[in-house]
């Protein structure tokens, strides 16, 4: 049978003139898994929407054609009818969850079914071991790390016992760890309930799915099973799609497998040597900081680290390991009567260790995960002006000039810059930053439910920066990320760096921390350095 | 004749009112201060312990006490639950963060009645003629434009004090149910008093909501002064840049927020939120000893206040006498 039976949908947002979504013939089988794919505003939240019921039952348009889950039109069903039918897990957990307690959470969706105690308790306790939650039971939802409340959100939906799942980006806030764990529940459950997995990182979600769909501009322009994939690797690069290096090069050397090992194997056997980036870790030191955190009595940073000019520094660790709190307490964010923080911090030869956030910021310039916050202006080019402005700096209109024009942002210039895409958004707030003239910038997962294209934009304008002087210190996950574009890695763990090196150092035992190495990097370094 | 000094005097006395509210909230108590106060935190005394439905009664026995009471009986209730604050987790922390948040309201109630209070309904309230009042300040007579009175007395201030015991009681009481229950607990308990599903959830999403807007908040003001907003004014002067920076950040704070609200609003829909008129509940907060012995104590409160009240110290709304 059918799970999901898509005909001739067209679906238009009130405020758009085009349809953004157009699927003539589309289904998924009973118990397939399906990877959903494509850059951001391609259309896969959209397709994921009008599957579980959220278009048209609570956002409204022009929907026409027919979407069906196990034979039933969801335009004649009820929202809680659907939802009984389809899980749904949110890219963002914090703001999935809203309840205080676990158990609280879990049970929400039984509760509202009115289901009988026993069968609550069954859904419940069934939920909570599925996801392996039960060692933190006791915890409050708003002290859990990323990973762990993707858990606790995960079981709230397994509570459901949907037969339909979808997973809109479900790891893309979280640590490797975490991610881990959601991938293990959909290994698990493979054939069990019919999984939709939308996720920008193909490479990880690959190896538990039966198909991969790709959307781009509103349509479906791919649709094959993933032994098929490597055939169609130019369709994902057009389509802006992050693709594991192995398959092009699987691809090119005409290998049937995409093992990583076996294609580095294969490459020395050929005599291709990868290129690899020159690490620029030589310059002089600009940032020097020692800094520890308390909180209640319990240190939750204890750390030494120095930035070097022109260096992209990385911060990577499990959920919970400091690494935020680690770039708060630099910029003198945290809240002196809740923690205890003392900072030792020269920046360019100038002692700041007594100094608070607003003489800080005159060296330093702050990225935070939630880049919005940043902007305050009602146009890109005043929003840009702004520091440089209110630092007095008479040059600011030159100073703005040049970076909106470093940024590619002339066109937007007088745009409200709330308005614009993620990506954009996020290059106003970089060159409002360093607008500041601060020559450091401190960065909190910057790639954080960025698409390929995005993360390959914004690490080039890191790399161009760095060349002209600027050092970078990036809070991530994103393993790739660091390992392309960055010059040095530090592990946290507990609050403290455990481990310092250039990426091709980090990479060989990263695992240990929760860190998992790129295939960038497994194929360029021989199977014996690997240490797990 | 009034001289310049009256003039700019009285503008100062204008402009302490307005400002010194603003002052306390963001200097003493700071964005942070506000996300402790409005903020559960899991901890085990009697207030944890009490059931949330006794709470609210309690919330709701203050404020009609308050408001047909004299004055005093407020005061007496502000201070001693504020006392009472001791037991809750960091506690002293809290009696003085809700301490200077009560100071805040006492001073821009003063400051937001005196003025404008009418001198024949002090006189009613006080039962006082009003050719007995002491005249503290004169105002410049185009001050008759912001709505001001002519001469701002002794008693039009000792009579909005009394108002201000109004709120304070209440605002200390709704805080203490915030930080001693958790949002389901409320859930719960509203449930149980059948107010409908939508608003219950409506409040849950904003007590959720509540520490994350002080967060966002903070951030965005701390980054708007980090990109120089400010930076040269003296360190006196922080408050107002906080709050010129506040102002600014109104925006971007919302957008964010509202992008978080959708979510919050699909995870509720795509779990079967108000698939039936009522919800069934998981975990059942049962009434214990002492939920009975406070709710005693409750009854005597408003008995206590009836025995007052008939005995003339229910004077609070000078329409009534």
């Amino acid at each position: 049978m059918k799970a999901i039976e898509i005909k001739d949908l067209k679906f238009s947002y009130l405020s758009d003139e085009k349809p953004t979504l157009v699927i003539d013939d589309f289904y998924i089988n009973e118990g397939e898994s399906i990877l959903l794919t494509g850059k951001s505003g391609s259309g896969k939240s959209t397709l994921v929407n009008c599957i579980n019921g959220i278009i048209p039952h609570v956002i409204n348009g022009d929907l026409s054609g027919s979407v069906k889950i196990l034979g039933k039109e969801v335009r004649d069903m009820k929202l809680p009818d659907i939802a009984r039918v389809v899980g749904t897990l949110l890219q963002d957990p914090e703001r999935q969850v809203m309840n205080y307690s676990i158990v609280d959470e879990v049970a929400f969706g039984p509760e509202n079914l009115r289901l009988p105690r026993d069968e609550m308790e069954r859904r419940i306790q069934k939920a909570i071991s599925v996801v392996g939650i039960e060692d933190f039971l006791e915890r409050e939802t708003t002290k859990l790390s990323g990973g762990e409340l993707q858990r606790v959100a995960l079981a709230s939906v397994i509570a459901m016992e949907p037969k339909i799942m979808i997973l809109d980006e479900p790891t893309s806030n979280i640590d490797p760890e975490g991610t881990e764990q959601i991938f293990r529940f959909i290994q698990e459950n493979k054939n069990r309930m019919t999984q939709i997995i939308v996720e920008h990182k193909v490479e990880r979600a690959l190896p538990f799915v039966d198909r991969v769909v790709v959307v781009n501009n509103g349509r479906i322009i791919l649709n094959v099973s993933k032994e098929h994939l490597m055939r169609d690797v130019e369709v994902l690069l057009e389509a802006g799609i992050e693709i594991p290096e192995e398959y092009i090069y699987a691809k090119k050397l005409r290998i049937d497998s995409i093992d990583p090992e076996i294609i580095r194997e294969k490459l020395r056997e050929s005599n291709i040597q990868l290129s690899r980036r020159e690490r620029r870790n030589q310059g002089e030191i600009v940032m020097s900081a020692k800094v520890t955190a308390e909180v209640e009595g319990r240190k939750i940073v204890d750390a030494k680290l120095d930035l070097r000019k022109g260096q992209v520094y990385c911060i990577m660790g499990k959920n919970g390991a400091g690494k935020t709190t680690l770039i708060r307490v630099l910029m003198d964010f945290l809240n002196k009567k809740q923690f205890k923080v003392s900072s030792l911090l020269n920046i360019e030869g100038e002692d700041l260790s007594r100094k608070d956030y607003v003489i800080r910021g005159r060296k330093i310039a702050y990225l935070p995960q939630s880049f919005d916050l940043m902007l305050v202006s009602k146009n890109v080019e005043t929003e840009i002006y702004y520091s440089a402005k209110h630092r007095k700096i008479p040059e600011f209109k030159a100073i703005g000039d040049q970076l909106i024009e470093m940024f590619s942002l002339e066109d937007k210039r007088m745009s409200d810059p709330l308005m614009l895409s993620t990506g954009q958004r996020r290059r106003v707030c970089m060159a409002a930053a360093l607008a500041s003239s601060a020559h450091i910038m401190l960065m909190d997962e910057p790639t954080s439910g960025q698409d390929f294209l995005n993360k390959k934009i914004l690490g080039e304008e890191i790399r161009k920066l760095c060349d002209a002087g600027f050092s970078f210190l990036i809070v991530t996950h994103d393993s790739r990320f660091a390992y392309r574009y960055g010059d040095f890695i530090g592990i946290m763990e507990n609050g403290k760096i455990v481990h310092e090196g250039t990426p091709d150092e980090i990479f060989r035992y990263s695992e240990k921390y929760g860190v998992i190495a790129p295939s960038d990097f497994v194929l360029r370094v021989s199977g014996e350095e690997v240490i797990s | 004749m009034y001289s310049i000094l009256d003039t700019v005097i009285s503008w100062l006395l204008f402009l302490f009112g307005i400002s010194i509210p603003f002052y306390l909230i963001l200097g003493a108590i700071g964005i942070a201060g506000f996300r402790e106060i409005t903020t559960y935190e899991k901890y085990d005394t009697f207030y944890y312990r009490l059931n949330a439905s006794v709470k609210i009664m309690l919330s709701i026995i203050i404020v009609l006490i308050a408001t047909f009471s004299i004055w005093w009986i407020g005061a007496i209730i502000t201070f001693g639950l504020l006392a009472s604050y001791k037991s809750l987790k960091n506690g002293w922390r809290k009696m003085y963060l809700a301490g200077f948040l009560i100071l805040s309201i006492i001073v821009g109630t003063v400051w937001g009645y005196a003025p404008y209070e009418p001198l024949s309904i002090v006189s009613m309230a006080l039962k006082t003629p009003v050719s007995k009042f002491t005249t503290v300040w004169t105002w410049p007579p185009y001050f008759s434009i912001l709505g001001y009175e002519h001469h701002l007395t002794l008693q039009s201030i000792y009579y909005s004090l009394q108002i201000s015991f109004r709120f304070t009681a209440a605002v200390v009481a709704s805080l203490l149910l915030v930080m001693t229950n958790t949002p389901a607990q409320i859930i719960k308990t509203l449930s149980k008093f059948k107010i409908p599903d939508p608003i219950i959830f409506s409040l849950v999403v904003a007590m959720k909501t509540v520490p994350a807007v002080f967060d966002s908040f903070d951030t965005s003001i701390k980054i708007s002064m980090m990109r120089g907003y400010g930076g040269n004014k003296p360190r006196f002067l922080r408050p107002f840049v906080v709050l010129a920076a506040a102002i600014g950040s109104i925006v971007p704070t919302m957008v964010h927020l509202l992008r978080g609200a959708k979510d919050i609003g699909i995870s509720a829909d795509t779990r079967a939120f108000r698939a039936y008129p009522s919800r069934t509940y998981y975990i059942m907060t049962p009434f214990k000893r002492e939920d009975y012995i406070f709710s005693g104590v409750l009854v005597m409160m408003v008995v206590m206040t009836v025995i007052a009240i008939m005995v003339g110290f229910g004077r609070a709304i000078p329409y009534l006498t």
